[in-house]
């Protein structure tokens, strides 16, 4: 309460006693003015009847004031989020009645809200149990298919032509792109859960870039990108490998999928005094200012994007960034990429205005003393459950 | 077969999974002990006991977690004998809980080709301290 509302706010109670005064007053005088009598003994009855009337009001009206008071600041403690408040009285009149009604209401509201988080906190692990559960069940046919494939690729059930290796060679490399997609999915819903895990051990960052790298060298290779590589020398660091290959997988299928044939990509894995220092530039069509706020917001694909690649999850920069911050690391963009279109200066030139690609670098840091280990607490008792029902 | 042939267990419900794990294992020259759930991976183990296990989490009759525990309870072969679990479930619960066991390596099917499972437990064998 402001100090002017608590300083000029008259009191019920206060109220209740100016009426008793200005209504005995009155009737003293009256009474005095029918029976006559002397000042002095008008004086003395009213100065008794005053204190009488004074000291009745006051312990009528503070009582009433209090149960009221008290009453305003549970009220008050309710709006605060305390549903679980009471207020005790033994009172049968209509302050009594009042009081009953709220406690009876905080009960009702306090149940509701329970319900309310119960019900929100359900749907909510509903949801991402069933991506999980989605997830895992997609990852046993995909698991086959991978294999089978592999199967035909490795010679193993006899020689093929090159027209049918071809063909088996683009089910498994579709096939790895819908492994790819759930793997996404489920380390999404686990961002989302807060159950993402983290469990670092030593390991060699460059092996896990080179390892991200060669999944793309047949892409690479295909639209003639020039591709340039430096790598400090590192000791093991204490990073969860896989995670660490997520992040790199990431940032290099994207350079590589927006970059058009023939451009060109530099990626440098550095050591600072406290960091990894990652940076990847390519001569890609860049990120449109309007959707460079959004592209780290899950599900999110710019129209360029789409464009270029329609079957693109958005899920790929929104993990990244999350393994990124809780290995206590940092992310950021820069697009147009200057340092490569400056290298590229005198090609661009030679382009067409609408021709020109503005390029995009992607920066990420990476504390040098390693991520920290994070338990996850997610339990599959359902999918167990799930299998034995199938069982039966 | 050659006598020398390593034995490997495999426990996979899925009969298409098992079936190319098992004709990879059996071209690279090993004996493939192939088991259809937990309880008939338990009673092979005991009565073949293998050099290496390949188990899979969900099974009938008895999961790979509950399989891997019994077989470590062996005194004698199995509380040495080195374990992989191959499973499309990377929970960290199961994840910790063979890290107690001590197997040797938990994979996710989906993110091994086949040769390098193979690999891995050949290098194992070949390597047992490794």
């Amino acid at each position: 309460m402001s100090f002017k509302k608590r300083f000029f706010v008259i009191k019920l109670s206060d109220k209740i006693l100016l009426i008793f005064f200005v209504f005995s007053t009155v009737a003293l005088f009256l009474v005095a003015t029918i029976l006559g009598g002397s000042w002095q003994q008008l004086f003395i009855l009213i100065t008794i009847v005053y204190a009488a009337t004074f000291i009745f009001t006051y312990v009528v009206s503070s009582n009433f004031s209090k149960s009221l008071i008290d009453l305003a600041l549970k009220v008050q403690e309710m709006g605060a989020g305390n549903l679980s408040k009471r207020l005790v009285t033994n009172r049968k009149d209509e302050v009594g009645q009042l009081i009953n009604s709220l406690n009876e209401l905080m009960s009702r509201l306090q149940t509701g809200v329970a319900v309310d988080i119960s019900k929100h906190r359900e749907l909510s692990r509903a949801k991402t149990d069933f991506v999980s559960l989605a997830a895992h069940q997609l990852r046993t046919p995909l698991s086959i298919v991978k294999w089978y494939s592999d199967f035909l690729l490795s010679g193993d059930a006899g020689k093929f032509s090159k027209e049918q290796l071809k063909y088996v060679e683009e089910i498994f490399r579709s096939n790895q792109r819908l492994i790819d997609l759930v793997n996404s999915l489920l380390d999404a819903s686990r961002i989302d859960l807060g159950t993402f895990v983290i469990e670092p051990k030593p390991t060699d960052v460059i092996e896990r870039a080179e390892t991200a790298l060669s999944k793309f060298y047949p892409e690479i290779e295909r639209k003639k990108i020039k591709l340039e590589k430096q790598y400090d020398k590192f000791d093991k660091l204490n990073l969860d490998p896989r995670l660490t290959q997520i992040i790199f997988e990431n940032i290099i299928s994207n350079a590589v999928e927006y970059t058009p044939i023939g451009g060109k990509i530099k990626f440098i894995v550095k050591k600072t005094a406290k960091d990894v220092f990652i940076k990847i530039s390519d001569t890609g069509f860049g990120i449109p200012r309007e959707e460079q706020p959004k592209i780290f917001t899950k599900l999110f694909r710019g129209d360029i994007a789409k464009k270029i690649q329609e079957d693109g999850s958005g899920l790929g920069l929104y993990v990244v960034k999350a393994i990124v911050e809780k290995s206590g690391g940092r992310i950021w963009f820069e697009s147009p990429s200057l340092e490569l279109l400056l290298e590229e200066k005198q090609d661009a030139d030679n382009l067409p205005l609408d021709k020109k690609n503005m390029g995009t670098t992607f920066f990420i840091t990476i504390p040098l003393k390693g991520m920290m280990p994070k338990e996850g607490t997610k339990k599959l008792e359902n999918l167990k459950n799930i299998k034995k029902s199938k069982q039966a | 077969m050659s006598e020398k042939a390593k034995k490997i267990l495999i426990a996979e419900d899925e009969e298409a999974m098992l079936e190319a794990l098992a004709s990879k294992f059996e071209k690279r020259g090993f004996a493939v002990i192939r088991a259809h759930d937990g309880e008939e991976g338990y009673s092979l183990a005991i009565k073949e006991k293998p050099d290496l296990l390949i188990l899979d989490i969900l099974m009938p009759k008895m999961n790979g977690m509950d399989l891997m525990e019994k077989i470590r309870q062996d005194d004698r072969w199995g509380a040495d004998v080195p374990i992989v679990m191959l499973t499309n479930i990377s929970d960290p619960e199961n994840v910790s809980r063979a890290a107690i066991c001590k197997v040797y390596d938990f994979l996710v099917k989906t993110d091994w080709r086949l040769d390098d499972v193979v690999k891995l437990a050949e290098d194992k064998l070949a390597f047992p301290e490794a």
